[in-house]
């Protein structure tokens, strides 16, 4: 049995894997890494199956002290890791011994930064998931985040280390100035001719009161009809427009049932994108209609 | 976007896209529409259809959440309109479930009074003489909306929600009501609390509820709610 140690916790740290699905129709939302392609690469690194529970860390990491020798692998945004005060590489795996700290700074680009190690973590698995679903308090660990001198466990792995490397060509390169393709939401109707141009002709900026509920954008307010609208299903993806004219982004841990016109959806396959923006970074939108 | 319709369980609906895995089908008809809804809940569950993850139902729609993206509307059409033939009869859970609440642990009566200009017994009264259908469960984990509030009930939202809403409160917002079963932050006025625990981490489903079901409201003393909830009346 491997364990570590968190010495500092950062700015907002849970345990995360691939979501739970099947309980929407319960108000319970998917929760889940908020950028799938970085947390399934950092499992990957290690030789964990998919869907295995990580750590994902949130604009600063803190540090964290190993208690035995693990295996493990840093993917997502690059918050400098250092070793003993020694810099380790992003996307790759490697060992650590027992009695190192590991030390994540504050992130360069992007936002969320994933911990994979090698074996099988130990966490609460709740409705088939072991993600930390904080707002409801369940899940991961504890049903919370990580705070200082909280100690995980894991069972170690027989494999023999291997090293691991993401080819570079494939390592992602998280901007601080976005372009994300969306499609038409249900209410998207709902906005004038003004609101529409209002939105897609925009840079709007992301607000410090963003979190894994959803992306809040700053900028000129974007004009709706004001007409009531009946709490209706909502998803991941599905951008909302309140009464203020700020759209709000839904992200992994957002509500299951929204009361606010829904003006259009952000791809999936941009999602991890919307998972790795900061407050600060500027979003425009595209909207691209298949067919 | 908009998509066609689709002859589910003999009735019309009306399909939209709400992602590219996901769609919302809307009633093109009149009527028992929320009970409608709740029967192609129904059937939609009882079929376990592989292709479909989950289905959302809400007060004017259900979501269709699918596994895989969707990529030709005609192929899933058929698909849907096979497995759920015309009439085919499904048992909608409709149990009448006795609701214990404590109005003496309401917040908001003073507002609620002022804005239906009814005292709080008569409220009362009017309150708990109706049945309440589950109408659907989310924004948060278990909170459970009602339908069939009177509309001499119908009290607006607070100006500015409260950040902690005790888990088992029951409250009306705007015309409708219904009950925050774990604790959470929200802006209706709590007109008292319920003992009762609906939503269970341990069990599984975790709520015990079922869309359809009917809640039917009882009032009991603080005395009362103490000893059911188990929590001490000093908090």
């Amino acid at each position: 049995m491997g364990s570590l140690k968190i010495i500092d916790a950062g700015l907002f740290t849970s345990i995360q894997d691939a979501g739970r699905t099947g309980y929407r129709k319960y108000g319970i939302p998917y929760s889940g890494a908020a950028d799938p392609k970085a947390y399934e690469e950092a499992n990957r690194l290690v030789g964990n199956q998919a869907g295995s529970p990580v750590i994902e860390f949130t604009l600063q990491g803190g540090r964290i002290r190993f208690n035995s020798r693990a295996v493990i692998a840093l993917t997502g945004a690059d918050m400098s890791p250092v070793l003993n005060g020694s810099a380790v590489i992003m996307y790759g795996s490697f060992l650590v011994k027992e009695g190192d700290e590991l030390k994540l700074q504050f992130a360069k680009r992007g936002c969320r930064t994933y911990l994979a190690i090698a074996g099988e973590l130990k966490a609460d698995k709740v409705f088939g998931s072991y993600s930390t679903f904080g707002k409801a308090g369940f899940g991961g660990y504890k049903g919370r985040n990580l705070k200082a001198g909280d100690e995980l466990s894991w069972t170690e792995t027989t494999k023999q280390f291997s090293e691991l490397k993401t080819p570079v060509e494939e390592i992602p390169y998280y901007s601080s100035k976005l372009k994300l393709k969306l499609m038409k939401g249900p209410e998207w109707n709902w906005l004038s001719e003004e609101g529409g141009r209002q939105f897609l002709d925009q840079e709007f900026k992301v607000s410090s009161s963003s979190d894994r509920m959803g992306v809040r954008l700053e900028g000129t307010k974007v004009k709706a009809l004001e007409r009531q609208m009946i709490s209706s299903p909502v998803i991941p993806g599905i951008i909302q427009l309140p009464g203020n004219g700020e759209p709000i982004i839904l992200m992994n841990d957002g509500q299951t049932i929204g009361g606010y016109p829904r003006i259009a959806k952000v791809y999936d396959s941009e999602l991890w994108r919307v998972g790795q923006v900061k407050p600060g970074d500027t979003i425009r939108f595209e909207m691209k209609e298949s067919t | 976007m908009e998509l066609q319709s689709l002859l589910l369980n003999n009735k019309s609906w009306h399909v939209r896209t709400l992602g590219e895995k996901a769609w919302l089908l809307e009633p093109e008809f009149d009527g028992e529409v929320l009970a409608e809804i709740h029967k192609l809940h129904a059937l939609f569950e009882k079929h376990e259809i592989p292709e479909i993850s989950e289905t959302v139902p809400a007060y004017r729609s259900i979501a269709i959440i699918f596994k895989e993206e969707l990529k030709d509307f005609g192929y899933v059409a058929e698909l849907l309109e096979k497995q759920i033939k015309p009439s085919e009869n499904v048992e909608v859970m409709s149990r009448v479930i006795e609701v214990p609440v404590c109005y003496d642990l309401g917040l908001d009566w003073e507002e609620v009074s002022s804005h239906t200009g009814l005292q709080k017994q008569k409220l009362i009264k009017a309150f708990e003489s109706a049945e309440y259908p589950v109408a659907m469960m989310g924004f948060l984990p278990g909170f459970i909306f009602l339908d069939g509030l009177d509309a001499s009930l119908s009290v607006p939202r607070r100006s500015s929600p409260r950040t902690k809403i005790s888990s088992g409160s029951v409250g009306i917002g705007g015309s409708q009501t219904g009950i925050y079963s774990i604790e959470s932050p929200g802006g209706w006025n709590i007109i008292g609390r319920t003992p009762h625990s609906f939503f269970d981490l341990q069990s599984e489903p975790p709520m015990k509820l079922n869309p359809g079901d009917r809640l039917q409201f009882k009032g009991i003393s603080k005395d009362e709610f103490f000893k059911l909830s188990g929590e001490s009346g000093d908090g």
